[in-house]
C-alpha cells in the first residue's frame, strides 16, 4: 500500500517539481534538466502587460463566477428538493447536469452563433465569459449541494422550525443555509478551480481585453521552454489563490 | 390551554390512508396518548394539528381558538419530532433559545430563560455543546425544552422515544411525565407502544384504519376494552369466540362461566381475558387440565402456552413449580359482542 502510495505521488509531483526546476533554468534543450539559475522568465512575465492582465481578469471572472454560481445555485437546489414529485426532481437534476456531459467547445460553438449576431453583438464582453464559466461550472456546485440537501433531512428540520415559529425567510437564513454550509464551501471551491482552469470555451468567446490567464499562457507555449514554465507555475499560484480566496470568502460569509 | 378536535377527516389520496372522522378533547394539564398499529393515522392526526396537513373536513381548536387556515408557525404548539430535529449547527442553548428569538426577545433575555430550561433538564453545563456532542437522552431533553420554553398552548409528542434505547426509555417516559406536570399543559403523545402509553397517559386513545375505536383511562382500557382488537392491541389477551347460553359462554375450550346479563341467549361474543388472571389452584367452576406447551421465563413471573382440549391459553404465573390445571375466576372474562 505504502508503495502505491509514494508511486502515485511521485507520479502526481513530477511534472509540478519538473516545471519548477524548468522555470529556474537559464536554457533547456534536449537534456534531462536545464543549465544555469535564473530569475529572469518570471521577471520577464511580471513586466509583460497582457500577462499581467490576463492574471487580474482570471482572478475577477473567478470571482464573478464564485458569487454568480452561489447565488443561482443554493436557491436552485433549494427549490429542486421542495418540487413536489420525484419525477420533476429526476429530470430537473439531468437537466443540470447536462452542460458536464456536452464538450464546451459545443457550447462555445453555441456562444459565437448567437452573440456574434447583430442582434446581439455581445461576443468578447466580460459578463458573457463569466456566464459562460457560470453554465459549465453550476452542474459541480448543484451536485454537491443537492445531495447534502438530501442527506440533511432539511424536511424535518424546517417542520421543527416552522413549529417554534420561523417564516420561509427565517427557516432559509437560520436553518438551511447555515446547514450547507460546509457543501457550499466545497463547491465553491470547485467552481474557483474550474473557472480558473477553463481554456476550451474561454479561447472561443474571450475578447482580446478579456483574455483569462490560461489564454494567454498558450502563447508562451511558442517561445523559450523556461517562460512556458515560470507562465505555467504562475498559474498554479493562481489556481491556488482562486481556492483559497473562494474558501475564505465561502466561509465567511457562511458565518 | 387545551386541545379539541372535532370530526377530523384526512386523506392522503383515493383509497389511501388517514383519519375518519376523529373527534377528541385533551383538556389543559391532560396527557393523552394515541396508539395504534403503524398506518393507523395516529402520525397524521398530529400533523394535523401542528397545522403541517390541512384537514379535509373538521376543526380543530387550540385554547379555545379555531385553528383552520392557520400555518405551523402561527398555531404556539411545541412539537418534539421522532428523531429530535435539533439544528445540527446551533449550540444546545441556542437550539433552546431559537423559538424566543423568533418571538423577539432580547439576546441577554433569551440566553438567559434557555439556560433556565437548560438547569431544570439537568443540561446546565451542556449549553454550548453541539447536538452531536449529546447523547440521545440529552438531545431529548433539549428537543423538550425547546418546545415547552415559549410556553406553548398544547405540547405534541411524535413518538419521542423510539430512538432511545429500552434501558432510557423507562427513565425518560418518567421525566417526560414529570416535565408535562410541571407544565400543566395540554399533551398529546403519539406512539405505537402500548405499555409506554399505558403507563405514562391518563387517557389513551386507540387508532385503527383511522378510526378512533375507544378513548379511556389506562385502566378502563385493559379492564374493559370496547372491541375485540383493543383488548388484543392493548396488553396481551385470550380471545375466545363464543355464543352465550344461559348463564354461560360455549367456546372451542369449554363451557365458560360468567357474566352474561347484559348479553342475549344465543348471542355471539367474544371472552376475553388478561393471562394474569389465571389462578394455580383447582377452584371454582372454570378449570382447565393440560400441559405447558411453551414456558418463559421474564424474572418477575413465568408467561405459559398452557395446552387444553381446544385452544392453548395464555398464562401468567409467579410460581416457579409445575403447572397441571389452571382455574379462571368468573369474574375475570370479559365478554365483548361480536361485530
Amino acid at each position: 500500500m505504502r508503495w502505491i502510495m509514494a508511486l502515485y505521488l511521485t507520479y502526481l509531483a513530477a511534472p509540478i517539481v519538473l516545471l519548477l526546476v524548468g522555470s529556474f533554468g537559464e536554457s533547456w534543450t534536449n537534456s534531462l534538466l536545464p543549465s544555469g539559475i535564473t530569475d529572469r522568465w518570471y521577471l520577464e512575465i511580471w513586466a509583460d502587460g497582457t500577462f499581467r492582465r490576463a492574471f487580474s481578469t482570471s482572478l475577477i471572472v473567478c470571482a464573478a463566477t464564485c458569487v454568480a454560481s452561489v447565488l443561482i445555485a443554493v436557491p436552485f437546489a433549494y427549490a429542486i428538493h421542495r418540487a413536489a414529485s420525484r419525477k420533476v426532481r429526476a429530470a430537473v437534476r439531468l437537466l443540470y447536469l447536462l452542460p458536464v456531459a456536452a464538450p464546451p467547445l459545443v457550447l462555445g460553438f453555441g456562444f459565437i452563433l448567437v452573440f456574434s449576431s447583430e442582434d446581439l453583438p455581445f461576443l468578447g464582453a466580460s459578463w458573457l465569459l463569466i456566464a459562460g464559466h457560470v453554465v459549465l461550472a453550476l452542474p459541480y456546485l448543484m451536485q454537491v449541494l443537492v445531495a447534502d440537501i438530501r442527506h440533511l433531512d432539511l424536511d424535518t428540520l424546517e417542520a421543527a422550525a416552522e413549529s417554534l415559529g420561523a417564516g420561509f425567510a427565517a427557516r432559509f437564513f437560520h436553518i438551511v443555509l447555515p446547514s450547507l454550509r460546509h457543501s457550499l464551501v466545497a463547491g465553491v471551491i470547485m467552481v474557483a478551480a474550474f473557472s480558473i482552469g477553463e481554456f476550451q470555451l474561454t479561447n472561443l468567446i474571450a475578447g482580446f481585453l478579456t483574455r483569462t490567464y490560461p489564454v494567454v499562457l498558450l502563447q508562451a507555449f511558442y517561445g523559450a521552454t523556461g517562460f512556458a514554465c515560470a507562465g505555467t507555475m504562475v498559474l498554479l499560484v493562481l489556481a491556488v489563490l482562486g481556492a483559497t480566496g473562494s474558501a475564505v470568502a465561502g466561509r465567511v460569509a457562511a458565518a | 390551554m387545551s386541545i379539541a378536535v372535532e370530526t377530523l377527516s384526512y386523506r392522503y389520496g383515493p383509497g389511501a390512508g388517514g383519519i375518519d372522522g376523529i373527534s377528541l378533547t385533551i383538556g389543559p394539564g391532560e396527557f393523552c396518548a394515541v396508539i395504534g398499529p403503524s398506518g393507523c393515522g395516529k402520525s397524521t392526526l398530529l400533523k394535523l394539528i401542528a397545522g403541517f396537513l390541512e384537514p379535509a373536513s373538521g376543526t380543530i381548536h387550540l385554547a379555545g381558538e379555531p385553528m383552520a387556515g392557520r400555518p405551523p408557525r402561527a398555531r404556539d404548539l411545541g412539537v418534539v419530532f421522532q428523531n429530535y430535529a435539533l439544528f445540527p449547527h446551533m449550540s444546545a442553548i441556542d437550539n433552546v433559545a431559537y423559538p424566543l428569538k423568533l418571538r423577539g426577545t432580547a439576546k441577554a433575555e433569551r440566553r438567559r430563560l434557555a439556560g433556565e430550561a437548560l438547569e431544570r433538564a439537568g443540561l446546565g453545563g451542556f449549553g454550548a455543546r453541539l447536538p452531536a456532542a449529546l447523547s440521545g437522552g440529552q438531545q431529548q431533553r433539549v428537543a423538550l425544552a425547546r418546545a415547552l420554553v415559549f410556553k406553548p398552548r398544547a405540547l405534541l409528542l411524535d413518538e419521542p422515544l423510539s430512538a432511545l434505547d429500552a434501558a432510557h426509555r423507562a427513565a425518560m417516559r418518567d421525566e417526560i411525565r414529570a416535565v408535562q406536570r410541571a407544565n400543566n399543559i395540554a399533551t398529546l403523545h403519539v406512539t405505537h407502544d402500548q405499555e409506554e402509553a399505558l403507563s405514562i397517559a391518563d387517557k389513551v386513545a386507540v387508532l385503527r384504519d383511522g378510526r378512533l375505536l375507544q378513548v379511556a383511562t389506562p385502566a378502563e382500557l385493559y379492564d374493559r376494552p370496547a372491541d375485540r382488537f383493543v383488548a388484543g392491541f392493548v396488553g396481551a389477551a385470550n380471545l375466545f369466540d363464543g355464543i352465550v347460553r344461559g348463564d354461560r359462554v360455549e367456546t372451542a375450550i369449554g363451557l365458560l362461566a360468567c357474566d352474561t346479563r347484559n348479553h342475549a341467549d344465543g348471542a355471539r361474543v367474544t371472552a376475553c381475558f388478561r393471562p394474569e388472571a389465571f389462578k394455580r389452584e383447582a377452584l371454582g367452576p372454570n378449570q382447565f387440565a393440560g400441559e405447558v406447551a411453551r414456558d418463559r421465563f421474564l424474572g418477575s413471573m413465568r408467561r405459559l402456552d398452557f395446552a387444553v382440549p381446544g385452544g392453548t391459553l395464555l398464562a401468567e404465573t409467579a410460581w416457579r413449580g409445575e403447572v397441571a390445571v389452571l382455574s379462571l375466576p368468573p369474574e375475570a372474562i370479559r365478554l365483548i359482542p361480536s361485530a
